[in-house]
């Protein structure tokens, strides 16, 4: 959807198409240990109705990143900026009129709705914190959001646990659509669930997005799946962003080693392609963010590393039309 | 090459107080030394309660092993005793799990483990089984293993975990290994670390591994054979290869189908199966998949479907290749 024209735009001008603008996000916890850096400087923009794939591997960050986006996380340091129908800086102060906009899909469809309230309570709930509609309209969407999900209209008077995990999916889906939001997380919403379901929910959302106009942050580590839903992906190790293009462009030609071994260590369901296959496994384990590395994060595992990863972080920039982070891919 | 394991018209339930559910309904596979088998399927297809039936680890009750046989070593042990399972689990079998914390005890050094596991089943000093210790975290790739032996299990990552549970599942040469979703709770990089570890092992020692999965991919770099289960019944089974370039099922065919590959572009749809599994406390009387099959005919609600061959070692149950059947049903690819 995006062409690398509007992904080398310079930053300061906002265009029409961004929705968001990510500038400089770090999110810091404090823990008995030290400081565990879960983002780090997080440069990014997210264009108007394009799904932008954000994988890595668990610890990596990326659903801190993504409920920094929601706001449910105030950002340690740096700026987001909202450019929907309202422009807004996500703060705490903005964040009731931000979350008019913005919603998220969470990845347990079990913990994420609460058992006592019945599905359309679930869903008529966002309406009714916004001053959206009166209680008859109300009542109509309720029906109308269950059929754009594809349960019907019965199930409105049901509890959650009468409901299979990928109905469940479904019911949270309709909850964050009943806001009418432009912009959906959607925090790995199918790695619960089985295969012969997670082709269900990808197909809504892919229908959704084209119905609804939406634009989706769409977090995963099933890399597959990532490659086919998203316009563009970025690859985050250790609360960095790595790598990022469009996702044609990622797997024809990676760069990053880091996205480079992720690549190849997803098993493909071919078994001759897999045997056939040049594996780079990586060594070791994923540092602890708690005091992470100074130089290179993937610097401890990198098989190209030199004393120049070791030393000095590298910058995310534009290299042979990717944006990527490391001393070692040529211009 | 010599059969390891036999399983016959395996039938398990559970009592529950809603009625009794049939988890597992007339199972058959079986497996030679040094081969990897991997049983696919969805949750609640009865996958695990097959694997944990070959080691008895359900309690009964509410387990019941309703009917069928199990041969392992040629012996059946359907009818075996608690002690007489004690035995045969580690030295025949033995298993690894999804999630390795749950299965490794918090307040013991993982090298004390380890040495615990290898004295019950074989004669050993502590000398000589702390060596044996020592080589077996080796053999599974831990770094330092001397003191590494001597730490805890939250001191380990998820990965190496994976390896200490591995380690102590050899520890006494079983001839068959099984690893119940090994690498789930892993990332992909630590998947391809394990993956890439039990292959080795399996051709090292020649022990034959049961992999139970429900990632295609996985099956796909691991596996000599595949049975797929759906509802408690086999519904296809034979060579890795066969599966994945000649499914038989129309229930192989649409996972298959169901998964992207690196090649689709954004605007090709997914094939998705409408539906939800049967609920096995009352499963269907014909085909489990009947009703979220596009090619169910009046037959398949009916009665249940034999099994027919599609190739040398290739089987599957379905109605559709029935000589007696449409041809316009049965032909035509999904």
């Amino acid at each position: 959807m995006m062409d690398m024209k509007t992904m080398n735009m310079p930053e300061k001008k906002v265009d029409d198409n961004v929705l968001i603008e990510i500038q400089d996000v770090s999110k810091h916890f404090k823990v008995s240990e030290g400081i565990l850096k879960a983002v780090n400087h997080v440069n990014l923009t997210i264009y108007k109705g394009e799904t932008l794939g954000l994988v890595g591997e668990s610890g990596c960050g990326k659903s801190t990143f993504g409920k920094v986006l929601m706001g449910i996380y105030p950002a340690t340091s740096g700026k987001i900026l909202y450019h929907g129908k309202k422009d807004i800086e996500i703060t705490k102060k903005n964040l009731f009129a931000y979350s008019k906009m913005a919603q998220i899909i969470f990845q347990d469809p079990y913990s994420s709705l609460d058992p006592r309230m019945t599905v359309g309570s679930i869903i008529e709930e966002g309406m009714i914190i916004h001053k959206m509609y009166d209680k008859k309209r109300r009542q109509e969407r309720v029906y109308e959001l269950l059929e754009l999900v594809g349960l019907n209209r019965e199930h409105a008077n049901r509890f959650p646990h009468e409901f299979s995990g990928g109905q469940r999916q479904r019911i949270g889906i309709a909850r964050a659509l009943a806001i009418e939001p432009e912009f959906i997380v959607c925090d790995e919403p199918i790695s619960a669930l089985d295969v012969s379901i997670q082709s269900q929910i990808i197909n809504l959302l892919h229908d959704l997005q084209k119905k609804l106009n939406l634009t989706y942050l769409f977090i995963a580590h099933d890399l597959n799946i990532v490659k086919y839903i998203s316009d563009r992906i970025a690859v985050m190790y250790l609360g960095n962003i790595v790598e990022l293009a469009t996702s044609d462009q990622l797997y024809e030609k990676t760069l990053h080693p880091y996205s480079k071994a992720l690549l190849s260590a997803v098993p493909i369901p071919d078994p001759d392609k897999e045997a056939s296959k040049k594996r780079d496994i990586l060594g070791g384990d994923v540092p602890s963010p708690i005091n992470p590395p100074k130089g290179c994060p993937f610097a401890s595992r990198c098989p190209h590393a030199t004393e120049i990863c070791r030393q000095e972080k590298p910058k995310l920039e534009m290299k042979q039309g990717h944006l990527v982070a490391c001393h070692h891919v040529k211009k | 090459m010599s059969k390891i394991l036999e399983v016959k018209d395996l039938h398990v339930s559970f009592d529950t107080y809603a009625g009794e559910v049939k988890a597992v309904r007339g199972v058959s596979f079986d497996l030679h030394e040094g081969e990897v088998l991997a049983i696919v399927g969805e949750s609640g297809c009865g996958k695990s309660v097959t694997a944990q039936t070959i080691m008895k680890l359900n309690p009964m009750p509410p387990a019941r092993i309703v009917n069928g046989e199990i041969i392992l070593c040629d012996k059946d042990i359907v009818n075996a005793t608690e002690k007489e399972m004690m035995a045969i689990r580690g030295k025949d079998v033995s298993m690894i799990f999804q999630d390795p914390m749950t299965c490794l005890n918090p307040t013991m050094q993982v090298g004390k483990q380890l040495t615990e596991a290898i004295r019950n089943h074989r004669k050993m000093t502590k000398e000589e089984a702390h060596k044996e210790a020592i080589r077996l975290l080796e053999l599974v790739r831990i770094p330092n293993p001397e003191q590494r032996a001597k730490q805890y299990p939250h001191e380990f990552s998820g990965g190496m975990r994976q390896r200490v549970m591995i380690a102590m599942a050899l520890s006494c040469a079983p001839k068959l290994l099984i690893a119940d979703e090994p690498t789930t709770a892993l990332d992909v990089t630590i998947q391809a670390q394990i993956m890439e570890l039990l292959k080795e092992i399996g051709k090292k020692t020649n022990t034959a591994i049961i992999m139970i999965t429900h990632d295609l991919g996985v099956v796909a770099s691991m596996a000599d054979r595949v049975v797929v289960m759906y509802a408690g019944k086999v519904v296809e089974s034979g060579v890795a290869r066969d599966i994945f370039y000649h499914p038989a099922h129309p229930y192989t065919k649409a996972l298959l189908k169901s998964l992207p590959t690196t090649e689709m572009s954004r605007d090709e749809r997914l094939v998705s199966i409408p539906g939800t599994p049967p609920d096995l406390l009352n499963p269907p009387v014909g085909c489990p998949f009947a009703s979220r099959c596009k090619y169910a005919m009046k037959i398949c609600y009916e009665a249940p479907p034999a099994e027919f061959e599609v190739g040398k070692g290739h089987h599957g149950s379905c109605w559709l290749p029935h000589p007696d059947c449409p041809k316009d049903q049965a032909g035509g690819e999904q």
